[in-house]
């Protein structure tokens, strides 16, 4: 049931408040549909459908409608507009003919679903002729969903360059999921955007620090305890040491967290100077002792990241050597590892894994963290999503619906109602014009008149989304045979054939 | 389409095998890449209508803002922090900045954001850290999840009991800022944080996190600020006057951003400089965190969307417009007219077919056309263009072209800062006064911003340790720009009014005059609060600003 204290009639966009005045005379029907649109030469082909169902619990389920909330609406939008334009009557049918629930139909793909991009991700319509108006009043807070969409794609496209240089340079996906760590909770705009953000990053990895999503995935996706972390140093925790003290700061580390993996970050002063005179000569028995389980994880976080990695990896080498993994690269004593979270995103993150391997290096050597490219730098437009919509009844009568604007065709909606399946090819579509076939239809009713009907579990979630055979292939498509040449000619240019 | 094999990756002991080709239409029984160590469960099925709120009260009783849990709103890093200060640290002090970023001089940025606005500590304040903030069930509640979370006992039960005990749950920290809506060139010190008991220094960077999501109101403000003085320049420049100024940048951006939360913080902040939104959610967070002598801060007019002119059928876009306008006589109502042909809409519809509906209209409630695709300069000249081979035009008195009072544009497609500039720029060339449009701005006024836009940081600069107190710093040598400031911090204007913050405690001596920075917050208590009024007092653009623009 929906938070007491939030007023669903104060959530949208102002004007939508005068829309019910403005469409058709004896309309009963308004039918729209929420999608990432393809745009040509786009980044991502596809996309993780995720969060629908935090919307739906925590703001649309149950009774949202009240007479206390009418009245507060009333008041309200009477000073915002200088004029009275609120709909009082149609809300007050809403609080008597359905105990306040929404008389509301939403239909969506299964949460966690990888769906390519220009097709029907969910459609939403009035189940009564006499609230026609609320489908779309609906349509700021259904659109939001935008956010974690995105943030669950960009973040599975993480998971596919990981994946990809995971596997050709250690030979397993071993410890994949924990390959990229959570650094966001400062760097978004509010706590719920930490929170949504961050179980959407969780759909695909179970590390993060933004404790935020963690309880959204519990509370909201019965998952226990879907991310972890590790004791880990920050630049308070070093300089309130002062300068000269910096290996005793390191050393303090060390003793607090014998027996479990520990990050300290090392460039306070000199990253290179700290890595060759403290870790790698004053503490360096200390580092010896650990044991995998307990490693150590140096983080730089300044510079140039590809650059100050390799020279960082370059530096741990010549003080505690490495050795050949079974694909021929090489890898740092395992009580020791690299986690670089300064400047992350999923340009850096591929040229730093090509330039370790490059050198010859395993991605097993290193974690990442990634805060704003994974949370904050990211737009409706990043994806396209739209929710447009394409089908009404007048008069008793149906009619497809659409803008086609001439300035900009990508900018084309959808007609009609919308069904979403898998074709005889195996390649999902989109039907428009009511031609589907209902047990064809990927869209699941999620929603109906304040009643939530269908929940996933963050497991199930994770299921859905996992990654495929094709997107660790270095190829963009699947041809197989095109595939496996590649990487056979990659571990060839490598020299371990 | 993308095409796709249904067949997912096999688990991680197989190795790289041709990708199976064959199509179905269900897929098989799925094994995935790296299989989730936590067992799955079936899908829930609620059939029973109302009877299963059971099962979502269940899930749903920890949430809201009541249920809000400080000790449960940090990176996970920091639980682990008490154990890493030096020992016998009795005070941990850091501070607030937006750093001044030396750019590269050959890729100069458009907007500089030389200065910022202060803005929304006090919603955080207000919000998540006054009061009694600790319980015994929060500590319980925080212990069982960092129990699992590290797999590890190390979350400070010990540290939040004393404070749950000795100051009945709030926070003995000291907050220290500059005035809200304060207009502060980058470089300076905006907050510093410091722990007021010994026991509790580890406190201070605790809510770090938090408080660093500070950068996003202050973010908004800046950048809504930077277009409001290019507005302002344009608009005097075309107009010889300021009027409207303040409803020039309409906030059409709740859709665009990430939550409700964020929506109700970055509309508020936009809001420190403009009365237009549509972004309600804003108001909101004013009325309840800051409060002001008018009813309402920001206001909106009747409008379109293309649903309620598609629903119409295309053939139906002109019964759509006409009904539209009917429905809204006496008031401002702006229509989108792109659904199918912008041009012709304005041609043919406003410019024939509904002329004389227009005409009857007045300048208090002007019909305002809105374009809502295409490049966003390029539309706006050829609606204008046509709008003015329709109707009457007239000459200001700076020589600028206005269309009659009862027809205006709102571009609302596109709009950014630099966008912005090049439209009021392109109007002025082609001699059209920027009294003829409004803008809406989306995406770019509450999204598409990060923490590294300003350089917000938070850093410790002072510790005591043994009873001695450290200046403490970091200079990481790859980055020189991430240098922090030393010691304790305070703010000070010099004679000719020039901002500056100084550093290891200098400030304390007495001719450098009073320290900018006043407290807030002590020990779980607001101790100076802001009105909205007071922001937006000292937000305005002052007359020096007007006068360097319109140089």
């Amino acid at each position: 049931m929906a938070a007491q204290d939030f007023n669903f009639l104060l959530a949208t966009d102002s004007y939508k408040i005068t829309h019910y005045k403005q469409y058709p005379p004896n309309v009963s029907k308004v039918y729209s549909y929420f999608e990432c649109r393809h745009k040509k030469g786009g980044q991502f082909n596809e996309v993780v459908f995720f969060g629908l169902q935090y919307l739906l619990k925590k703001y649309l389920a149950g009774p949202v409608v009240t007479e206390e909330k009418i009245q507060e609406a009333k008041v309200f939008y009477q000073m915002h507009f200088k004029r009275s334009v609120f709909d009082e009557e149609g809300w007050r049918k809403v609080l008597e003919k359905y105990d306040g629930r929404l008389p509301i139909r939403i239909k969506a793909v299964p949460e966690g679903k990888i769906i390519p991009r220009g097709n029907v991700l969910f459609t939403v319509e009035n189940t009564d002729p006499d609230f026609f108006w609320l489908t779309n009043y609906i349509e700021t807070m259904l659109v939001q969903m935008w956010y974690p969409i995105t943030v669950a794609t960009i973040s599975r496209e993480f998971k596919k360059i990981l994946a990809k240089h995971l596997k050709a340079t250690s030979g397993s996906l071993e410890g994949l999921d924990l390959k990229l760590h959570d650094f966001g909770y400062r760097g978004v705009s509010s706590q719920e955007s930490a929170a949504l953000g961050g179980a959407a990053h969780l759909v695909n990895f179970c590390s993060t620090d933004t404790v935020a999503g963690v309880l959204m995935a519990q509370r909201y996706y019965a998952c226990p305890m879907a991310g972890f972390s590790i004791p880990a140093a920050e630049h308070s925790t070093i300089i309130s040491w002062g300068r000269s003290r910096e290996k005793d700061a390191f050393e303090c580390l060390l003793d607090q967290f014998p027996s479990g993996p520990v990050a300290v970050v090392s460039d306070s002063y000199d990253i290179f100077k700290a890595c060759k005179h403290i870790w790698g000569d004053k503490l360096k028995e200390r580092v010896m002792e650990r044991s995998e389980d307990s490693a150590l994880i140096i983080r730089p976080d300044s510079g140039d990241p590809a650059q100050t990695l390799i020279e960082v990896i370059k530096i741990l080498e010549k003080c505690f050597g490495c050795s050949q993994n079974s694909v021929g690269y090489k890898v740092l004593p395992s009580y020791l590892r690299i986690i670089q979270g300064d400047g992350i995103d999923l340009n850096s993150i591929n040229e730093i894994l090509e330039k370790l391997s490059d050198e010859g290096w395993s991605a097993e050597n290193v974690f990442f963290g990634c805060g704003s490219a994974l949370l904050q730098k990211i737009n409706r437009d990043t994806l396209n999503c739209a929710f447009k919509c394409s089908y009404v009844e007048t008069n008793g009568k149906g009619m497809d619906v659409y803008k086609q604007p001439v300035t900009d065709p990508s900018k084309g909606s959808k007609r009609g109602r919308l069904c979403l399946r898998r074709n005889s090819d195996g390649f999902i579509e989109t039907v428009e014009s009511g031609a589907g076939k209902p047990q064809e239809d990927m869209l699941v009713t999620v929603f109906e008149n304040g009643t939530i009907l269908q929940e996933y579990t963050l497991d199930e979630i994770r299921k859905a989304a996992q990654l495929w055979e094709e997107d660790v292939s270095p190829s963009q498509h699947n041809k197989e045979d095109d595939t496996n040449l590649e990487i056979h000619q990659k571990h060839i240019m490598n020299g371990m054939h | 389409m993308t095409s796709k094999s249904p067949y997912p990756l096999v688990g991680q002991s197989t190795p790289l095998g041709p990708a199976h080709s064959d199509s179905v239409t269900h897929p098989p029984q799925r094994r995935g890449l790296v299989e989730s160590p936590y067992g799955g469960e079936g899908t829930t099925e609620l059939t029973a209508a109302r009877d299963s709120s059971h099962v979502k009260g269940k899930m749903e009783q920890h949430t809201g803002a009541a249920e809000f849990n400080i000790l449960l709103a940090t990176d996970s890093y920091k639980v682990t922090h008490y154990k890493q200060y030096p020992p016998n640290t009795s005070k941990v002090y850091s501070y607030f900045e937006c750093r001044e970023k030396k750019t590269d001089p050959t890729k100069l940025r458009k907007v500089k954001y030389d200065k910022t606005v202060f803005y929304g500590l006090q919603y955080i304040l207000q919000r998540y850290l006054k009061g009694q903030v600790v319980t015994p069930e929060k500590i319980q509640e925080a212990k069982e999840v960092y129990r699992e979370h590290f797999q590890d006992d190390v979350f400070n039960e010990k540290g939040w009991n004393y404070i749950l005990e000795k100051y009945n749950g709030h926070l003995p920290i000291e907050i220290k800022a500059v005035p809200e809506g304060s207009v502060i060139p980058r470089g300076n010190v905006l907050f510093t944080v410091e722990s007021t008991d010994p026991e509790c220094y580890w406190l201070t960077n605790w809510v770090e996190t938090i408080l660093v999501q500070s950068w996003y109101p202050i973010t908004v403000a800046t950048n809504s600020r930077e277009q409001k003085k290019i507005l302002a320049k344009y608009l005097m420049e075309t107009s010889g006057s300021l009027e409207g100024l303040e409803y020039k940048l309409h906030d059409f951006g709740y859709r665009g951003v990430s939550s409700q939360e964020t929506a109700g913080i970055g509309a508020s902040a936009h809001l420190v400089n403009f009365k237009g939104t549509d972004t309600v959610a804003g108001i909101g967070v004013i009325k309840k965190y800051y409060g002001t002598k008018d009813p309402v801060p920001g206001f909106s007019v009747p409008a379109a969307e293309h649903s309620t002119i598609t629903a119409w059928g295309k053939d139906h876009e002109k019964d759509a417009f006409e009904h539209i306008i009917k429905q809204f006589p006496s008031v401002p109502v702006s229509i989108v007219s792109d659904s199918y042909d912008i041009y012709n809409a304005c041609e043919k519809i406003w410019g024939e077919d509904l002329r004389s509906l227009i005409e009857m209209r007045s300048a208090d409630a002007p019909l305002v056309v809105r374009p809502d695709s295409g490049n966003p300069l390029d539309t706006v000249l050829k609606v204008l263009e046509i709008l003015g081979r329709k109707f009457p035009l007239v000459e200001n008195s700076k020589g600028y072209k206005v269309l009659p009072p009862y027809i205006r544009v709102i571009q609302g497609d596109g709009v950014d800062i630099n966008t912005l500039q090049e439209i009021v720029e392109g109007m002025k060339e082609h001699r059209w006064s920027i009294e003829n449009i409004a803008f809406g701005s989306g995406g770019a006024l509450l999204q598409k911003l990060t923490r590294d836009l300003l350089n917000c940081s938070f850093k410790c600069s002072y510790v005591v340790t043994n009873g001695l107190g450290v200046n403490v710093f970091k200079d990481p040598v790859a980055d020189p720009n991430k240098r922090s400031k030393k010691g304790r911090l305070s703010l000070h204007r010099t004679p000719s009014g020039d901002f500056v913050t100084l550093e290891e405690g200098k400030g304390d001596l007495e001719e450098y005059g009073e320290d900018l920075l006043h407290t807030v917050f002590r020990n779980g208590k607001i101790v100076k609060t802001y009105t909205f009024d007071d922001v937006r007092d000292n937000a305005k653009l002052k007359e020096s600003e007007l006068e360097d623009l319109l140089l």
